[in-house]
């Protein structure tokens, strides 16, 4: 149960489809209530779709289910190769967009999850970590 | 069944392509001589052949579930034994290769396996052999050069028939893919002057497409000031699927219409505000019925329980 990690690749929109539903279904397995359930699928449909967005090609998403006493908890990581981001802090400023979208993607993930962080290289890609606990049932 | 023959059809106007496949695998008129060397033996054994073949198929139940009744039976055996013998008569061209294509087809069709077709290859050159290299009438080199246009003709074949249950295969899956989205997208008029499009699943670009030219030309012809939009079957809202969203809403009131949203649950109601996404100038109602009531308020209509007066 605990311990349990895995990865998906993001290639083409349909990988979007398969990245929500995956983390569906691991978190509803691993014990995460409706509410954070909906809240890390979210996340990862906007991270997956930036994936897919700005790199192109080749880009994947990997998951690990964390485990503390009386929590459960998953770390997601998306890996992109793409342009890469210059300004992180601009990038997730809400209404910042370089794709003509909404702009609030990043922003609004990082007050869905507990934690986000970007790493960034200009050419070379990017990288963003986020983190969600949940009560253990 | 009609867009079967369409793919049939399509399929085969590759034929052109098949001399450069030929050449891709080495396949010369050098190796229609040899295998017109075997030819004759093939037809001598051709019957033989087909019956180990068919018995041996006759022991795995995957199989046998195909071979049906003895008249089927002795149809398929008819085919199956022409089949073999067209492997080496020499003639290669346009019959011959619809010949291939169609058991791929067909196969696709009757959902028999690849795994099973390929198999079935393997049974018949464990077959054929002996004859070739048992065989009394050919010298080493001989036999040799039947051995490798043999194993080249197969090759093709088997190109053929897999790439055309493939291709079949797609034929489907991208029919089934434009049938899911007609059906997953219904706009329907629910009351005079108010129409409903109740999206189940994600809403995703190619989707939103369709979604919109449907909402906006039944808005049209029903000549409705009100559209309601129910997301109750939305799993999640992301900012691009609330873009379309937004992106709808603003074409419908281009029209002159009002759009309400309902259906949305409170998990919904918390991401969004998550988001950050902002959806104050709309009408949202938690519910179907209750976002039906604000656009019977909205046209003045009134309904009255007539048990109560």
């Amino acid at each position: 149960m605990t311990n349990e990690s895995g990865e998906n690749p993001i290639q083409t929109e349909g990988d979007i489809v398969t990245c929500r539903k995956l983390i569906r279904n691991v978190t509803s397995a691993a014990g995460f209530g409706m509410t954070d359930v909906t809240r890390i699928v979210t996340a990862v449909s906007e991270l997956a779709r930036n994936v897919y967005v700005h790199s192109g090609s080749e880009g994947v998403m990997r998951w690990q289910i964390l485990d503390k006493p009386g929590q459960i908890g998953i770390q997601l990581e998306f890996e992109d190769f793409g342009v890469g981001i210059p300004d992180i802090n601009q990038a997730v400023e809400a209404g910042f967009t370089t794709a003509g979208s909404m702009g609030m993607g990043l922003s609004g993930v990082k007050r869905l999850m507990d934690s986000m962080t970007i790493k960034s290289d200009v050419d070379m890609g990017t990288t963003v970590s986020i983190t969600k606990w949940g009560r253990a049932k | 069944m009609k867009s079967m023959e369409h793919s049939h059809s399509k399929y085969l106007s590759n034929f052109d392509n098949w001399a450069e496949q030929k050449r891709f695998v080495d396949f010369t008129d050098k190796d229609v001589e040899f295998l017109k060397k075997l030819h004759p033996f093939a037809v001598e054994y051709a019957d033989t052949f087909v019956e180990k073949l068919y018995s041996h198929l006759m022991t795995f139940s995957e199989t046998k579930r195909f071979l049906g009744d003895e008249k089927t039976l002795m149809r398929l055996k008819l085919a199956q034994k022409s089949y073999f013998i067209d492997l080496t008569s020499g003639e290669y061209g346009k019959e011959y290769f619809n010949s291939r294509i169609k058991v791929g087809i067909v196969h696709q069709r009757i959902g028999l396996s690849p795994r099973i077709y390929m198999s079935t290859y393997c049974y018949y050159m464990q077959l054929i052999i002996p004859h070739i290299y048992g065989n009394p009438a050919f010298d080493a080199d001989t036999a040799k050069g039947i051995f490798s246009a043999l194993y080249k003709i197969i090759n093709l074949d088997q190109e053929l028939a897999i790439s055309a249950y493939i291709h079949a295969t797609d034929e489907v899956i991208s029919r089934q893919t434009e049938e899911i989205l007609e059906m997953s997208t219904p706009v329907i008029q629910i009351w005079e002057g108010v129409v409903a499009a109740p999206i189940i699943g994600m809403l995703d670009s190619s989707r939103t497409q369709q979604f919109m030219e449907r909402l906006l030309e039944t808005i049209v012809t029903t000549n409705s000031p009100v559209a309601l939009i129910d997301i109750t079957g939305v799993p999640q809202i992301d900012t691009a699927t609330a873009q379309h969203l937004i992106d709808t809403i603003n074409a419908v009131k281009l029209l002159g219409s009002q759009v309400i949203i309902t259906g949305v649950r409170p998990v919904i109601a918390q991401t969004l505000v998550h988001l950050g996404i902002d959806l104050s100038g709309i009408v949202t109602r938690p519910t179907m019925a209750s976002g039906l009531k604000v656009a019977l308020d909205k046209l003045s209509i009134k309904v009255i329980d007539s048990s109560k007066e």
